[in-house]
């Protein structure tokens, strides 16, 4: 297995030196590479004791890095391809491998590896195109604490498949802007025996290469921007996917969001809430905690909400706040302190400061609050320091 | 920490802060008043998904490849920049690209004329 993952990675890698070379001997073809690397420390003083082993349940404090680079490619006014290489918690991995093949704004085909359009957040996923170090608690991807209790966010982002989608934008002059998406991706999965929640490791490396299943997940997007003036516009969408997970494709997913963003000048407002309905296997009643209804008592909910605000102070220095949650509502494992119903809500404030045009400084301050105790600490609250820098190319 | 107090705090800064700072990146007052109006439209547009030192990094230098880069850009989810938003878009990105290129070349043509009066480059 540790062979097959380091495989992925080298090969991840090679794709993107390789596409690179290509590219620099065929000067027709128009490309530029773009690339970020943000460092943060992570400074948990209530949870001194706990470490981030797998098999835990607390979290990645001290250090952590998150690096990507990407190529861009635009081979003529209807085709274009994107590379996009990361680095972080699972090592190298093609986070994007796609093409666009477009007939007009309205009609675009994209084929390839790519996160499939849902929510406002997808967009911003890189640490340097948002301002706080960390990324909404829906959209957690190990950054989290208690993250293995929790299972991270709703929909850990960037959430890269491999797949086709068909998406499109229309302007209705200077007012609005119309986007749709529709896509059919492999879709999340979980191999192990008697799964229980999606596995969102197994969609990384070393398994990201081959589906699990033979059906597709499918998903889809609208979107609608208005402006109001030059510098205010206000953009709402939905989005929904749906797909199995298991081998047998037996057991469903469900999610669905709802997201709204404002921005007032260089003041923004966003706000996302999410939900996923998670089928599990109830074969063996042994493993859960709570006796197994026989009605509806085969899957759980998984729900989780953000709102935030940047605005800038001067020139180079935003000031940031977030609040953010997650409620888990159905059966949960035996071996968890989770309940039938908990909750986290995180309430963050935070500075950026742009050194200069390529390095910002980040810091934050989080308190969590958890509905149940840590089972070796007591505690409920927990506070969260961030100290990071980001910088871009 | 509550949400009263995360709100109350957030709004005493809207109140006291600057909302035309564009962050990362040029200042208005040192371009033309000739790029000012262009200047603002990208800075509004542009850092609405990302920082504004992609673009001013970038490296491009051909009005072809921007015109292909601002139209990628354009049909982003969301992104806000219509066909007359790209117009402006692409007039500040030529005259700053043209003003990078006439940058280099002066400081080329220091360094050959440090070496040619035998000095260190």
């Amino acid at each position: 297995m540790k062979r097959r993952g380091s495989g992925a990675h080298g090969f991840a890698f090679f794709l993107f030196v390789a596409a690179f070379f290509v590219l620099r001997q065929a000067e027709a073809i128009e490309h530029n590479v773009a690339g970020s690397a943000q460092l943060d420390y992570h400074f948990v003083p209530t949870e001194r004791d706990a470490n981030a082993n797998a098999g835990t349940f607390s979290t990645f404090d001290g250090f952590t890095v998150e690096a990507a680079m990407k190529l861009s490619v635009d081979v003529s006014p209807h085709l274009s391809g994107n590379v996009k290489v990361c680095f972080g918690c699972h090592g190298f991995e093609a986070d994007m491998f796609y093409f666009d093949l477009r007939a007009v704004d309205e009609l675009n085909l994209r084929i390839g590896r790519f996160s499939p359009s849902f929510g406002s957040f997808n967009l911003r996923h890189d640490p340097a195109n948002h301002k706080f170090s960390d990324k909404p608690l829906p959209y957690d991807m190990g950054r989290m604490l208690r993250k293995n209790i929790w299972g991270n966010g709703v929909l850990p982002a960037p959430f890269p498949d491999n797949g086709a989608e068909i998406d499109g934008t229309h302007f209705f002059g200077d007012a609005a802007q119309m986007d749709y998406a529709a896509y059919a991706v492999m879709g999340f999965r979980n191999d192990q025996p008697n799964p229980t929640d999606l596995n969102f490791q197994e969609a990384h490396v070393p398994n990201y290469f081959v589906d699990n299943n033979a059906r597709p997940a499918v998903g889809a997007r609208l979107a609608l921007t208005l402006r109001a003036s030059a510098a205010t516009d206000a953009t709402v969408g939905v989005s929904g996917m749906f797909g199995t997970y298991d081998p047998n494709n037996d057991l469903t997913y469900a999610i669905a969001g709802a997201d709204l963003a404002v921005r007032v000048q260089r003041t923004n407002f966003r706000a996302e809430v999410l939900a996923r309905r998670t089928q599990f296997d109830t074969s063996n009643p042994a493993i859960f905690k709570y006796a197994l209804s026989p009605a509806d008592g085969d899957f759980f909910m998984k729900d989780g909400a953000y709102i935030e605000a940047e605005q800038p102070i001067v020139r180079d220095l935003d000031f940031l706040a977030r609040i953010d949650g997650m409620l888990r509502m159905g059966n949960v494992l035996a071996t968890t302190p989770l309940s039938d119903k908990s909750s986290v809500v995180r309430e963050s404030l935070g500075l950026a400061y742009a050194v200069e045009r390529n390095f910002r400084l980040k810091t934050s301050g989080e308190l969590w609050q958890f509905s149940d105790r840590d089972p070796e600490t007591g505690r409920r609250l927990e506070v969260g320091i961030h100290l990071g820098a980001v910088a871009t190319f | 920490m509550h949400f009263a107090t995360l709100a109350l705090a957030f709004f005493a800064v809207v109140l006291t802060g600057c909302p035309d700072a564009k962050t990362e990146g040029l200042d208005p007052n040192a371009l033309p008043e000739s790029q000012r109006a262009d200047y603002a439209i990208f800075a509004e547009r542009c850092s609405k998904c990302h920082s504004l030192s992609r673009p001013l990094n970038a490296g491009i230098t051909d009005d072809a490849y921007w015109a292909m880069y601002v139209a990628r850009m354009r049909r982003q989810p969301g992104s806000g920049i219509s066909e007359s938003d790209e117009v402006a878009v692409l007039r500040f990105l030529h005259y700053y690209s043209s003003e990078q290129k006439d940058a280099v070349q002066r400081k080329n043509k220091d360094v050959v004329d440090t070496i040619a009066d035998g000095g260190a480059p």
